[in-house]
């Protein structure tokens, strides 16, 4: 479903990104884990087409995401990490115009943002603009714009960072219920118990360079013979940096 | 021992704490500046900090065009103080209006309490224009931090006094001339730009602090709802302030300023801005030091007080109340809201357009500087210049109407379409994760600004075909020109909008480069010329290369939008119509100003003159674009020689003598039907001549025009068209700027030159083609 092949970011001698090759199959729920600055939101931003890949290409069902935006942005609901909405519109406006913008009638979209807004807990501050929302209301009204549409792929960054423990769980319950009825889903995090809980597999990047993949267990077990996924992810990226 | 706890031994230095401040917020400002620009920090070791580049880097060259702004900008302002000493001079010495009679020396004691006067407005220009920024209704996040830091509050009012005072812009631009002008005036030379800087600090000290105590307690007693209503007002009061100070500056001021200038009183001149004036003005430097410390202890005075009154104000805390603001509205069951009214336009407006008009009815500064500003200036202009008409509108000329209607126009987009992306603010991501283009979200937005903004000529021209009670051929030819501009304005609104938009930037500021602007406001004015222009054939031309010039744009535009939110990387430069629009524009331009001018001199414009003007309106256009192509490594330049010369020169002469024989025959049907006379009275200048033409049409010409013409128009229209379509519309624009006379024959160069051009990739074939054509037209011309 998401397929990388040698995908890469470079400031002029500064590597962002070094050639990424992955595949994440349908139905898969992929965490790509990395310290700050490893290079996840850059890749995940390559996905969207908000930055211009230096190198390689990223395909989402079978759409290259630089050359065929429209088609891939069909497919895919995207959360960024600290999502900012508009001064002026209120929350349920923001998720009926993102539907409407997806191509879901007047009546269509608007049930569905009703359904959402009830979902995420957001009814109550339906009527308050976006902009005076908690980072917890902003981060839901996020998700609900990116599931509106129903898509097949969804692309998160760092989708539980900064919200609080009751908010984080309703997050990733929304999650697992997504993944299980299908849904393809790719979240970068740091937050270490959440990647080994929801995700079937992980890919830790560092530096740039993807340095580890493979499903929680494996990686244990590989890495560190049964220890934590905190010392796998320890191991790891202190094992790269001191290469 | 515990060392927790241990704390560092004693404060910081008050002085210190002043300074590290405020070196913060001057580096902050330089950073913003330099941003722009890219250029290399040094590291402590004399290493160069890696350039975050992906592509070929953000651009490096705009530098060139916002300094070439930036300095014609203080230089009307300039030339407006200029006008405004002359002016006062002429009416308070009784010296009668002699154009250029500046004041010089000492200046009279009348002449020092009008400048005071004027000086005193600017300041009062320069502390409105401050407060109405959008500051004021944003939550101030920055004292709020720096609150949090170990510094008495006086300590952080005065770094931000001081700051505000050396960087807003409004503040610089009202003072820095004036003040330098005045300096001129008064004798100082190459030190009056010094001295002007020196003589403003004080005064933008007092704008700054003046400014700081109201929005304080503006923020501190107003929600931010009321807040933004403030702001919106004060922003048309700002615009009409500027005007009323820079109406001093025109050929005939109101005559209250006069009259306010004559009789202000003689106490007020000894405040701060007279303090200026004389201390400027003074002959002996023992009395212009008594007058700088004068005006040093009133500044100073007024500054400890107003910290003072700053830090009572703050004493509760530097937040008071929530900056929230609620959507909630009591809303009566069945009741139409403005914004439940827009679901009834669902089949006429997009979902794009829904929303554009909705965060316009809620959002009251957007709603006042788009709709109401644009005719807040224009009126100001109209009320305190009184240029364009004498009486009302019913006695206007039909010229008069359109201009004032177009003008409003292009204020109305100025504010709308040029803002398209920046108003999206950091909500841009959005529409990065739908399946619509970014083009087409922005022209969608641009065609519901275009639809608006066409209410307002319409409106003028309705009220004054009802006023005068008439309406003629000339008023609906007018009424069609500027009609025509709106969409095509709105293009290039949109276009310079993107184009000077950084979405990453930070600071408001800094998001929509000012240079841009200017930019839309020179282009505006010169399709007023289409408005004027005697002849229907130069409104045409100036229309259609308007509407190619605002397809161009878009097309670099369009360039730039994969790479909006990549902080370092930008598409590599290339050649593109629009290089070959201004290209076009800056060698008419050149060539038109030097052939006036010898005009003017010799009263006639020679062979020899002629050839100057035109090689020199060539050279202009070729070295300038040339230059900018090396600095930005641009892809795509066209190449005069290459590998397959002998091939090209082939080409090029088959070309030549197709356009050559195509043009003798024109002239020998135009001479057996006796109309090539009579068309030559169009205006036309005629071809023959002495030894000076042949030499300018067969060796100037092909060089320059071939550059421009096929080499940036035809080659920048190639990137997004088929050859044909190219060919075609680069050989209209080749036409149309040459004399009507002879428009079809040179369109037949045109076709020919782009055939030969697309056959050889290189500029010797068009040129020869070029210079074959001109030669075979003025051997058939020479021979009958």
């Amino acid at each position: 479903m998401i397929e990388f092949s040698g995908l890469s970011k470079t400031y002029g001698s500064f590597r962002a990104l070094a050639p990424l090759n992955l595949s994440v199959p349908r139905g898969e729920m992929f965490g790509f884990l990395g310290p700050n600055g490893a290079g996840k939101t850059t890749t995940i931003r390559m996905m969207m087409g908000i930055l211009v890949p230096s190198g390689g290409e990223v395909r989402i069902a079978g759409f290259d995401c630089h050359r065929e935006g429209p088609d891939v942005k069909r497919r895919v609901g995207y959360l960024p990490d600290s999502p900012i909405f508009y001064d002026y519109l209120r929350g349920r406006e923001i998720i009926q115009f993102i539907g409407e913008m997806h191509g879901l009638s007047g009546a269509e979209s608007h049930a569905r943002t009703g359904q959402l807004m009830a979902e995420f807990g957001l009814e109550e501050v339906s009527e308050e603009y976006a902009v005076n929302y908690s980072m917890g209301m902003k981060k839901k009204l996020g998700l609900a714009c990116a599931l509106i549409h129903r898509p097949s792929v969804l692309i998160l960054d760092e989708p539980t960072n900064g919200l609080d423990p009751r908010a984080s769980r309703d997050v990733q319950q929304r999650l697992r219920r997504s993944a299980d009825e299908g849904m393809t889903i790719f979240l970068s995090t740091h937050i270490l118990d959440m990647a080994e809980r929801l995700c079937s597999r992980i890919g830790i990047i560092h530096h740039g360079e993807l340095v580890a993949t493979g499903s929680p267990q494996a990686l244990k077990e590989e890495v560190t013979a049964g220890g934590t996924l905190e010392e796998v992810f320890l191991a790891v990226t202190e094992e790269s940096s001191s290469a | 021992m515990s060392s927790l706890g241990a704390v560092a031994s004693g404060a910081i230095a008050p002085l210190r704490a002043i300074w590290l401040l405020t070196a913060l917020r001057m580096l902050r400002v330089g950073n913003m500046l330099s941003a722009g620009y890219h250029r290399r920090r040094a590291l402590g070791r004399g290493r160069a900090a890696p350039l975050r580049q992906a592509t070929s880097g953000k651009r490096r060259n705009r530098w060139i065009f916002s300094s070439i702004v930036g300095i014609f900008m203080l230089a009307i302002y300039g030339n407006i103080a200029r006008q405004s000493f002359i002016n006062l001079h002429g009416v308070l010495d009784h010296v009668g209006r002699v154009r250029h009679a500046a004041p010089t020396g000492a200046l009279s004691e009348a002449m020092l309490r009008g400048l005071s006067m004027e000086f005193s407005l600017l300041l009062f220009v320069a502390f409105l224009g401050a407060l109405a920024s959008r500051e004021l209704s944003q939550p101030d996040w920055d004292l709020e931090w720096l609150a949090t830091l170990p510094i008495r509050t006086p300590l952080l009012l005065w770094s931000r006094i001081i700051e505000r005072s050396v960087a807003t812009p409004i503040g610089l631009l009202t003072m820095l001339p004036t003040n330098t002008m005045l300096a001129w005036i008064c004798g100082y030379r190459w030190s009056a730009v010094l001295v002007g800087v020196g003589a403003s600090l004080p005064l933008l000290m007092l704008a700054a602090v003046a400014r700081t105590l109201i929005d304080t307690g503006l923020r501190m007693s107003l929600s931010a709802a009321k807040l933004r209503n403030l702001q919106a007002a004060l922003s048309i009061v700002s615009v009409i302030m500027l005007y009323v100070v820079a109406s001093l500056g025109i050929m005939s001021p109101m005559a209250f300023l006069l009259d306010w200038a004559r009789n202000f009183p003689g106490w007020a001149s000894w405040l701060a801005p007279g303090l200026v004036v004389r201390a400027i003005n003074a002959q002996q430097l023992s009395t212009q030091l008594l007058y700088a410390a004068a005006l040093l202890a009133q500044v100073g005075v007024i500054l400890c007080a107003g910290i003072g009154i700053l830090t009572y104000q703050l004493r509760n805390g530097v937040v008071v109340s929530s900056s929230r603001e609620t959507g909630r509205r009591p809303v009566a069951a069945h009741a139409v809201t403005p914004t439940t009214a827009l679901r009834g336009l669902k089949r006429i407006v997009s979902v794009v357009q829904r929303r554009e008009l909705r965060l316009l009815m809620r959002d009251r500064t957007f709603m006042v500087q788009t709709l109401v500003l644009p005719v807040v200036i224009v009126g100001s202009q109209i009320f305190f210049q009184g240029r364009i008409f004498n009486g009302s509108l019913a006695g206007a000329s039909n010229s008069a109407v359109a201009t004032l209607a177009f003008v409003i126009a292009s204020y109305t987009l100025m504010m709308s379409a040029f803002q398209t992306l920046n108003a999206e603010g950091g909500s841009l991501w959005l529409l990065y994760t739908v399946p619509r283009s970014l083009e087409s979200v922005l022209l969608e937005k641009a065609r519901l600004w275009a639809v608006l903004t066409l209410i307002y000529p319409l409106a003028v021209f309705g009220i004054a075909v009802a006023l005068k009670q008439r309406l003629d051929v000339e008023m609906i030819g007018l009424a069609a020109i500027v009609l025509l501009g709106v969409p095509i304005y709105t293009l290039i609104a949109v276009s310079l909008g993107i184009y000077g938009c950084d979405p990453l930037a930070q600071e408001a500021g800094a998001k929509l480069r000012p240079t841009f602007m200017y930019l839309y406001l020179m282009l505006a004015g010169l399709y007023t010329y289409a408005i004027y222009a005697s002849l229907w054939s130069q409104r045409l031309v100036l229309i259609v290369l308007s509407g190619l010039l605002g397809l161009a744009l878009w097309q670099k535009a369009r360039d730039e939008l994969p790479y909006l939110l990549d902080p370092a990387a930008s598409p590599q430069s290339r050649v593109s119509t629009s290089d070959g629009i201004i290209a076009a524009m800056i060698f008419f331009v050149v060539q038109g100003v030097i052939a006036a001018i010898v005009i003017q001199t010799e009263q006639r414009l020679s062979g020899p003159a002629l050839i100057v003007a035109y090689s020199m309106g060539g050279a202009t256009a070729f070295g300038l674009l040339r230059y900018i192509y090396w600095r930005s490594k641009t892809q795509g330049v066209p190449r005069v020689w290459g590998t397959e010369v002998p091939k090209s020169l082939g080409v090029g002469a088959a070309a030549g003598i197709a356009a050559g024989a195509l043009g003798v025959l024109y002239l020998f049907v135009l001479q057996r039907l006796g109309l090539q006379q009579e068309l030559l009275r169009d205006g036309s200048p005629s071809i023959l001549g002495d030894i000076w033409i042949p030499l300018l049409a067969v060796a100037a010409a092909p060089i320059f025009e071939e550059f421009i013409f096929r080499g940036l128009i035809f080659g920048g229209l190639r990137r997004s068209m088929g050859a044909l379509p190219a060919i075609l519309a680069s050989a209209a624009v080749f036409a149309i700027v040459h004399p009507p006379v002879s428009v079809i024959p040179v369109f037949g160069l045109g076709v020919c030159a782009a055939i030969a051009y697309e056959r050889s990739k290189i500029l010797i074939a068009p040129m020869l083609a070029h210079a074959l054509y001109n030669a075979a037209v003025l051997a058939y011309q020479s021979l009958t």
